[in-house]
Parts: C-alpha cells; sequence; structure tokens
C-alpha cells in the first residue's frame, strides 16, 4: 500500500514538472512585451524594467524557468501585481471558501445521486427510470453559472430564502456560513449529480446482471439488501472513479459559480486576476489548483481499493 | 444501422434538436425579425412586446434577434474548436500508438499534463493569455479536448496493430500514414463518433462559460454566453432577458446529448 502510494507520487513527478512548465510558458506565449501588457503602454522605463527584473524577464528562458521553479518548490509564487501581496498567501487565505464549496457540491451531489442512481436500476425500463434519465439528461445539459442566476432569482430575489449577496466564512458562523453556501454548492453539484446518477445506474445495472447477485437473490434476501448489500458495493468502485474526476472538475466550475454568487474564493480571485492581467497570480493559483487536482485523483485511485479489492497494487 | 438509430425514439429527439438549432444558425439573417447589432435607446431594457417579443437589452436590441443570431456564433465556434481537437487528437493518438515507445512517451506524458489541469480553467488560462477573440476561444476550446481524442486512438490503434489486416498491409509495402488512415482509423470510428458529439456538447456549454466571464467571443458579438452576461446586470429589473439565451444553451445540449446517449448505445454493443 505504501509502496503503491510511493510509487504513483514518483510517477506524478514528470506530470508535475510538465504542468509546471505549461503554467510557466503561458506568460511566455503573451504576444508582446508581458511587461508592457502588464503595466500598460504608457508606463515609465523604469517602471518596466522593474517588471521585467522581478518576472526575471531579463534572464534565458531556461534560466528563468529554473529560477522559477526553484521558488515555486519552496511555496515562493511570486507577488500579485495588483496587490503587491505574496500569491502564496492570498492562495492560503482564498482557498478555504473554495474548498469548502466544492466539498459541499460533491457531498450535494453524492447524497442526491446515488441513491436516486440505485432507484434507477431498480426501476429499471419504467416511468420511474425515464423520468430519471430525463431530469439527468437535463442536469448534464444545463450551464452551471445559468443555474446558479436562476437559483438566484427564484429563492433569493423572489422568495427570500437565501441572501443574494454578501458572504460569511462557515468556519466563523456555521449556520449563516451555510446559507450563503447553499445555492451555490446546489448549483456547481447540480451537474456532477447528474453524471454521477448516471453512472451509478449504468454500473448497477452491469453489476445485477451477475450471477452472484442472481444467487443473492436465491438466498431469498429481500430485494432491497440484494441492491444495497451485494449490488452496490461492487458497482460503487466507477462510480468513486467518476466521483473523483468530477471533484476536479468542480474546482475549475468554482471559477464560474463565485463568480456568479460573488465568492470571495480563489476562483473569483483567478478571474478578477485575468481582467487586471496580474499574471504571477493567474500562474500561481492555476498551478495551485492543477495540484490539487491531481492529488484528488490520486487520492480516488487509492481509495478504489478500499472499494474494488480485484485491484492489484 | 439507419434503421435501428430511428428506432430509437431517444436519438431521433436529439437529431431533431440538432437539425432544428442548424437551421436557425443557417437562415438566421432571415428569421431574426431585427438587427441583431442595431442600438435603439429608445427602446432600452423593454419589456417583451408584439415587435420585439423576448424583450430589448440594455442598448435597446432586439434579444430574439441576438439569441436566432447566438445560435451561429455558439455552434460555429463549438463546431471549430471539435475539429480542431478531432484533428489534433487524432493525429497525435495515432501517431503515438503507431510507432509508441520515445514518442508514444512523449505525446502521451503531453497529454497527461493536459489532462491535469480542470478542462475550463485550462481554457480561461488560455485565452486570457493569447486575448479573448473568437479564433483564439476555438484554439483553446480545441487543445482541452484533445487529450480525449488522443487517448481513444491511441488505444485502439494499439489493439488494431497487431491484427492480420495491418500485417497484410505492411508487408504489401503500403506507408505508415496509408496504414493509419486506411487501415487502422475506419476500424476506430465508433468510439470517435460518440465522443465527437459529447465533445459539442462540452464546447457549447464551456464557451457559455467563458463567454459569461467575459473571454469568450468579444462584444456585440451575441454568443448565448455573451447575451446572458450582459442579462445578468439587469437581471433584477428583466429577468426573462437572462432565461432565454439559457434556454437556447440547454436544449442545443440537450439534443447532442441525447443524440451521444443514443450514439453510445447503437455503436457500443458492450455498454447495451
Amino acid at each position: 500500500m505504501l509502496a503503491y502510494l510511493l510509487k504513483r507520487i514518483v510517477l506524478m513527478v514528470p506530470t508535475l514538472l510538465l504542468v509546471a512548465l505549461m503554467v510557466f510558458l503561458l506568460v511566455h506565449f503573451i504576444p508582446g512585451d508581458p511587461a508592457i501588457v502588464m503595466v500598460g503602454g504608457d508606463a515609465t522605463p523604469e517602471a518596466l524594467e522593474q517588471v521585467r527584473r522581478s518576472l526575471g524577464l531579463d534572464q534565458p528562458q531556461p534560466v528563468q524557468f529554473v529560477t522559477w521553479f526553484g521558488h515555486v518548490v519552496t511555496g515562493d509564487l511570486g507577488r500579485s501585481i495588483g496587490t503587491g501581496i505574496p500569491v502564496f498567501e492570498t492562495i492560503c487565505e482564498r482557498f478555504p471558501t473554495t474548498f469548502v464549496l466544492t466539498t459541499l457540491a460533491m457531498l450535494f451531489s453524492v447524497a442526491l445521486a446515488v441513491p436516486s442512481g440505485v432507484l434507477a436500476a431498480k426501476f429499471r425500463n419504467t416511468g420511474k427510470d425515464y423520468l430519471f434519465m430525463l431530469v439527468s439528461l437535463l442536469g448534464v445539459s444545463l450551464p452551471g453559472f445559468w443555474l446558479g442566476l436562476m437559483a438566484l432569482l427564484v429563492f433569493s430575489v423572489q422568495l427570500g430564502w437565501f441572501p443574494s449577496s454578501g458572504y460569511v466564512p462557515i468556519w466563523q458562523d456555521p449556520i449563516a456560513g451555510l446559507r450563503y453556501m447553499t445555492l451555490p454548492s446546489i448549483t456547481l453539484g447540480f451537474f456532477m449529480a447528474a453524471v454521477v446518477a448516471r453512472m451509478t445506474r449504468s454500473s448497477m445495472l452491469e453489476v445485477m446482471r451477475l450471477e452472484y447477485v442472481t444467487h443473492a437473490r436465491a438466498k431469498g434476501l429481500t430485494e432491497w439488501s440484494v441492491l444495497l448489500k451485494h449490488a452496490l458495493k461492487n458497482a460503487f468502485a466507477p462510480t468513486l472513479t467518476t466521483i473523483g474526476i468530477q471533484y476536479g472538475m468542480l474546482l475549475g466550475g468554482a471559477v464560474v459559480t463565485e463568480t456568479v454568487f460573488g465568492l470571495p474564493g480563489l476562483g473569483r480571485f483567478v478571474v478578477t486576476a485575468i481582467y487586471s492581467r496580474d499574471y504571477p497570480a493567474v500562474q500561481g493559483c492555476i498551478l495551485f489548483i492543477a495540484l490539487v487536482y491531481m492529488f484528488v485523483n490520486l487520492a480516488v485511485d487509492v481509495l478504489y481499493k478500499a472499494f474494488d479489492p480485484r485491484v492489484k497494487y | 444501422m439507419l434503421k435501428r438509430f430511428f428506432e430509437n425514439r431517444i436519438g431521433v429527439v436529439g437529431l431533431a434538436i440538432i437539425v432544428v438549432c442548424l437551421l436557425v444558425a443557417a437562415f438566421a439573417p432571415w428569421l431574426a425579425p431585427h438587427d441583431p447589432l442595431a442600438v435603439d435607446i429608445s427602446l432600452q431594457g423593454m419589456e417583451p412586446s408584439e415587435a420585439y417579443p423576448f424583450g430589448n437589452d440594455e442598448f435597446g436590441r432586439d434579444i430574439l434577434s441576438r439569441v436566432i443570431w447566438g445560435t451561429r456564433i455558439s455552434l460555429g465556434i463549438s463546431f471549430f474548436s471539435v475539429i480542431f481537437s478531432l484533428g489534433l487528437g487524432v493525429t497525435l493518438g495515432a501517431v503515438a500508438g503507431f510507432y509508441g515507445r520515445t514518442v508514444d512517451n512523449v505525446i502521451m506524458r503531453a497529454m497527461d499534463a493536459t489532462m491535469a489541469f480542470p478542462a475550463i480553467l485550462l481554457a480561461i488560462a488560455i485565452v486570457a493569455v493569447m486575448g479573448s477573440n473568437m479564433f483564439n476561444v476555438v484554439i483553446a476550446l480545441g487543445i482541452v479536448y484533445v487529450p480525449r481524442f488522443a487517448r481513444i486512438i491511441r488505444g485502439s490503434v494499439l489493439s488494431l496493430k497487431s491484427r492480420e489486416f495491418v500485417e497484410a498491409a505492411v508487408a504489401l509495402g503500403a506507408s505508415d500514414a496509408a496504414i493509419i488512415f486506411r487501415h487502422i482509423l475506419p476500424n476506430c470510428l465508433a468510439p470517435l463518433i460518440v465522443q465527437t458529439t459529447a465533445g459539442f456538447a462540452y464546447a457549447i456549454l464551456a464557451e457559455s462559460s467563458l463567454s459569461f466571464l467575459g473571454l469568450g467571443a468579444p462584444p456585440p458579438a451575441p454568443s448565448w454566453g455573451n447575451i446572458l452576461s450582459e442579462a445578468k446586470d439587469f437581471m433584477l429589473d428583466n429577468p426573462m432577458m437572462t432565461v432565454y439565451p439559457g434556454l437556447a444553451i440547454t436544449f442545443a445540449v440537450l439534443g447532442f446529448n441525447l443524440l451521444g446517449d443514443a450514439l453510445r448505445d447503437l455503436l457500443d454493443p458492450r455498454l447495451r
């Protein structure tokens, strides 16, 4: 187990290096002089020179990469041009909100998706199943940000159930914080719920054809016991992979959701940084999110084993 | 095959939705009652009326006409981005699978690295750096989807490479390109078609997200995401303004998802 984990982490290193290289090159793909793009065309030559030096743009590119990467490894992602604060500090301050948002979205979607996927499989090819398929297809077809806007309109503006602006961190006041997080996490998790539910249904159907399920039925177990204790346990492994992949996607989706609901998370910070051409901030945040994404995928692969003992490390 | 497809009602509904969208896109100039870019301050933020059934936006532009023209822009961007990723992904995947070893390693590690970013975030980053115009949006959305095509094709090529008909082609002295394109690719069309359909659905959604963040086709181009993005500031006064473009996006994406589901059932017998 530990050996497997170590092996996976070692195998991640080349991908990590490539990811870092891609993020590094982002700034170098800016057409023209990145320094001018960042400080604006009417900046003084001294200001330009200072930006160039702070970004290391006066060095040869390979040297720049090595220097930059050396800093990154020690957690130094540079300073934001906009705020002057180290990017890493901003990430530490902003990421918890994004983490809470994506985690709540995941919990919501798993809680909704797995039971409905199991039910759809149980009532396969009946009216209930068709209704499920229709709703889940709608779920993967709705743009998340639009769903967010509509939810704001109905539940915050019309009905007044949830606040439409403002924010309280959930770790300061759990009840109030949850009220601010409810709509964002439901709209963010809706797409994932639809994907996971479809996956649960199809892997349940796959498993329910197998002989051991017939055997369990022949033993005289109740249908629910067969479904939940026998079938779901095996059907859950592919579902878990889907949950993991989708959790990573939530990190991207959070960028849009945080913008719609005005949440002060990392995603919203990235968007603001992009508008103000704050490239060190953009680089740092994107690299950080990619890292989190990779570790989530690793965690999923490791967890897979818990549900499917046939997997050999 | 065609007969079996038309027996599947889900697929037919999906296809019908797509055909409607394509017709709207093709005949936009004739269908739209007004000029989608015509500014008329006197009509600013008007409620739906007989002449303007969807109402008017902050510049007094006709929302119905903008949604109709938006079909052309949104479908166009997604079409070209899928073509881009299809072309690049198939080529990279085929080359990686066919030549193996170092070539395979280099290409597939690059694909892994691309997939290490959440898709929409990578697209945002690319557009942010290259600047937001329609061409760059196509490229950004395309790059993000390349690894999916590359992986599918590489897998198929690996499994087909050692089959007799490929060995026969090699023995006959066919060139590498002829073997890949004439003998191997036609045998992995099924997963490719399914993935392409899914790609359209993804691209329409992703394009609208980019536009919504102000990183898509630059205004005043009426892409669906742009219309939504402009409408959101007036959401409280005129909520219907945000409803129509959202419905249009959902409708088109639903069409591709329905078709994709039906095609998967039809082409991939293992999942039936």
